[in-house]
């Protein structure tokens, strides 16, 4: 009785948003914020970094798990969970759940529905990769292409805004970003023939408020850059969610691969396809764009997270944005006005390009991507999965260090005619593999600056989980046979490790509550590695999703 | 293997081949057109879920290199209707193209000579 009156005094005195989750929670981030973590890549820059230090280099030996929590899902885990007050929310293909996350306990589970055709156009994984949370509400997408908001205390659905027919070859599986107060969406299905966008919608009712699309069409002088209707089947998806400076008032989005691969049915640079974007969150309008790989033949899909630092260079505290890309590069590009700063390798063979043109930013192509543009098979590095695939990284700004998931794996790529048909692939390529002899990923440690890497972590089949850094001095990573493991962060070795059920594909997260720090990662296999690297390796590894919660065993 | 088993029967039962076929729902080779129709079939509708060339770790997906090749009925009814995750494509697969994906499975991927 005396909790309840307590409860009604502070909400009479407070204004509803100090309760709920205002813009200002969002902008804190789990960087300002320990006890919760509010946002995708905890926090506005996606730099996946906690100030916490109780789980460091000396205690970590006493992580132990403290829950688990069946997803009663046998997909890939990919969810980034988020915590509000003691409240976890995480996300599968099927279903939206919270827990109680001291207990693991489960507070309510929303089941989610689509037609059994929708995984035909789902290229990469049945997934979902999360909840954005903004005033008492969750959003989150659909793999038929609905953007959905929940209440947060109750599960039940507000609203649901269809963005687009599945059947067309849309699909969506990103977590929302809510920016000044706007829900952000993006698009998949790249592979399908779709024409990429990115989406907002109001908060409050689901009302669509703009449309930006990837793929610049006749009314934008941009469009030249796709001969005839090519532009319609363009590709240019948008499947992770960006990252925002309320400073600059602007997102930061990564678009995908062109449809069809093959570059010879479209010639020319194919804006925007894998390309970063600037846009104002209230409007969708491109402030900037700045495009990594012209007329890509490869899938060096640019999607994967555009992480925000300043850095100091040249003497000068400069606001930057920072892509592991596909491609092999590791781009460090002004967010303020979009120009490139510097770009180098971070794997250890590209074939496809000699280098980048530090003044345009545009890749000089190698004699392997001229003969591939005149219509002939080649052998390519990095493959189609790219130097780095979706595996988020994560920045230290104590180290300085980006800690990357990367792969080491080549293609054996033939341009074909493509052939449309609406909810079939649009590929337009056939290719092999051509896989190296040892390891075929690395977890590295790298400098920005130059792409090389402090430390690498060699792992025979290549990470594809989320990473995170801590103060602690810690890196944590997972592995696609399970283990989730915590690595030092100043020379790589590794300090521990639990084996889960299934492979890691999961994104941890950490955060602080009573006193105690907890750390969250997802277990479940079946990504893009596991259904289409033709690795048997891994038929030991079962599938069957669960969230682990670990924390420190009292001394 | 299976091809080892059929020529060795073939060269002592000579005569009965064809009507062994028939009882044991074994059917004959497909013609390399339809085999190479099926294989690129699969390639672009099948192999993100089943892996390139049939090769996949069978823990998401079925493993289809180890399908029954005399599995004929099961094979149309589980891709025309679904099966649990298994997307169903009667609406959008022709009979003639899961026919051909169909000969590219029951021949494990190998090209008839
Ligand atoms: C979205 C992923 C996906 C795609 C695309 C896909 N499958 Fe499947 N398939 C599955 C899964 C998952 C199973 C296992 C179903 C189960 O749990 O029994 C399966 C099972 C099967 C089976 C075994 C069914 C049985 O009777 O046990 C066959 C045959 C099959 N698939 C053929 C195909 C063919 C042919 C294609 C291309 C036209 C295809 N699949 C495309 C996911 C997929």
């Amino acid at each position: 009785m005396r909790k309840l009156l307590l409860a009604a005094a502070l909400a009479a005195l407070c204004p509803l948003t100090g309760f709920a989750q205002s813009t200002g929670d969002l902008l804190k981030g789990a960087q300002n914020d320990t006890s919760n973590v509010l946002n995708y890549g905890m926090g506005y820059n996606l730099q996946r970094f906690s100030p916490l230090t109780d789980i460091n280099r000396d205690t970590v030996k006493r992580l132990v798990p403290v829950w688990n929590y069946s997803y009663d899902d046998n997909k890939s885990e990919e969810s980034q969970p988020i915590v509000y007050q003691g409240v976890l929310y995480v996300t599968t293909n099927a279903a939206t759940m919270a827990l109680d996350a001291k207990t693991g306990q489960q507070i309510w589970k929303s089941k989610i529905e689509y037609p059994d055709e929708t995984p035909r156009i789902v290229c990469c994984g049945i997934i979902n990769r999360g909840v954005a949370m903004y005033e008492g509400k969750l959003f989150r997408t659909t793999l038929d292409a609905n953007v959905i908001a929940l209440d947060a205390k109750t599960g039940k659905e507000l609203w649901r805004s269809h963005a687009i027919d599945f059947k067309d070859g849309y699909s969506m599986t990103v977590a929302p970003l809510v920016a000044d107060g706007v829900v952000i969406t993006g698009i998949s299905g790249a592979e399908y023939g779709i024409r990429g966008f990115i989406d907002g919608w109001d908060p409050e009712t689901g009302k669509h408020l703009w449309r930006t699309y990837t793929v610049a069409g006749p009314d934008d002088p941009n469009g030249k850059t796709w001969p005839g209707d090519t532009y319609k089947h363009g590709g240019g998806s948008t499947w992770i969610t960006g990252s925002y400076d309320p400073e600059l008032h602007s997102v930061f989005w990564g678009t995908g691969n062109t449809g069809s691969w093959n570059p010879t049915s479209h010639p020319g640079d194919n804006l925007y396809t894998c390309s970063v974007l600037a846009l104002d969150p209230k409007t969708g309008q491109i402030k900037w764009h700045f495009q990594f790989s012209p007329n890509d033949p490869y899938d060096y899909d640019s999607v994967a997270e555009m992480v925000l630092a300043d850095l100091t260079i040249g003497g000068k505290p400069t606001k930057v944005l920072m892509d592991a890309n596909r491609n092999g590069y590791f781009y460090v590009i002004d967010r303020t006005t979009g120009k490139l700063i510097t770009a180098n390798p971070y794997v250890d063979k590209i074939t496809w390009a000699k280098g980048i043109d530090p003044e345009s930013g545009r890749p000089i192509p190698s004699e392997v991507t001229d003969k591939v543009r005149k219509g002939e098979a080649q052998e390519v590095w990095p493959s189609a999965l790219g130097g780095k695939n979706w595996s988020p990284v994560s920045f230290n700004p104590g180290t300085g260090l980006v800690y990357a998931n990367t792969l080491n794996m080549g293609m054996q790529y033939k341009p074909v005619t493509p052939e449309f048909r609406a909810g079939l692939t649009y590929w337009g390529a056939e290719i092999g593999w051509a896989m190296p002899d040892g390891p075929r990923g690395f977890l590295k440690a790298i400098d920005p600056m130059t792409g090389k890497s402090k430390w690498e972590n060699p792992s025979d089949i290549p990470r594809f989980s989320g990473v995170m850094s801590t103060a602690g001095g810690l890196v944590f990573a997972g592995k696609l046979t399970g283990e989730f493991e915590a690595f030092d962060a100043d020379t790589g070795k590794k300090l521990w490790q639990f084996k889960t059920g299934s492979g890691v594909e999961g994104q941890p997260v950490t955060w602080r509550q009573d006193g105690v720090q907890y750390i969250a990662v997802s277990s479940g296999i079946g990504g893009v590695y596991n259904m289409f690297s033709g690795d048997d390796r891994l038929a030991k590894v079962p599938a069957g999703g669960s969230l682990w919660v670990f924390a420190l065993m009292p001394q | 293997m299976k091809v080892l088993t059929c020529l060795i029967a073939g060269t002592l039962f000579c005569a009965g081949l064809s009507i062994a076929h028939a009882q044991t729902g074994e059917e004959p080779a497909p013609s390399p057109e339809q085999f190479a129709k099926g294989a690129n079939l699969f390639a672009h509708t099948c192999s993100h879920c089943h892996g390139p060339e049939m090769v996949n770790p069978g823990n998401f997906s079925f493993d289809l290199r180890k399908f029954p090749h005399d599995g004929r009925e099961r094979f149309f009814n589980s891709v025309r209707n679904g099966k649990k995750a298994m997307p169903p494509w009667k609406d959008i697969l022709h009979q003639d193209e899961i026919e051909a994906i169909w000969a590219y499975v029951r021949t494990g991927g190998v090209a008839p000579q």
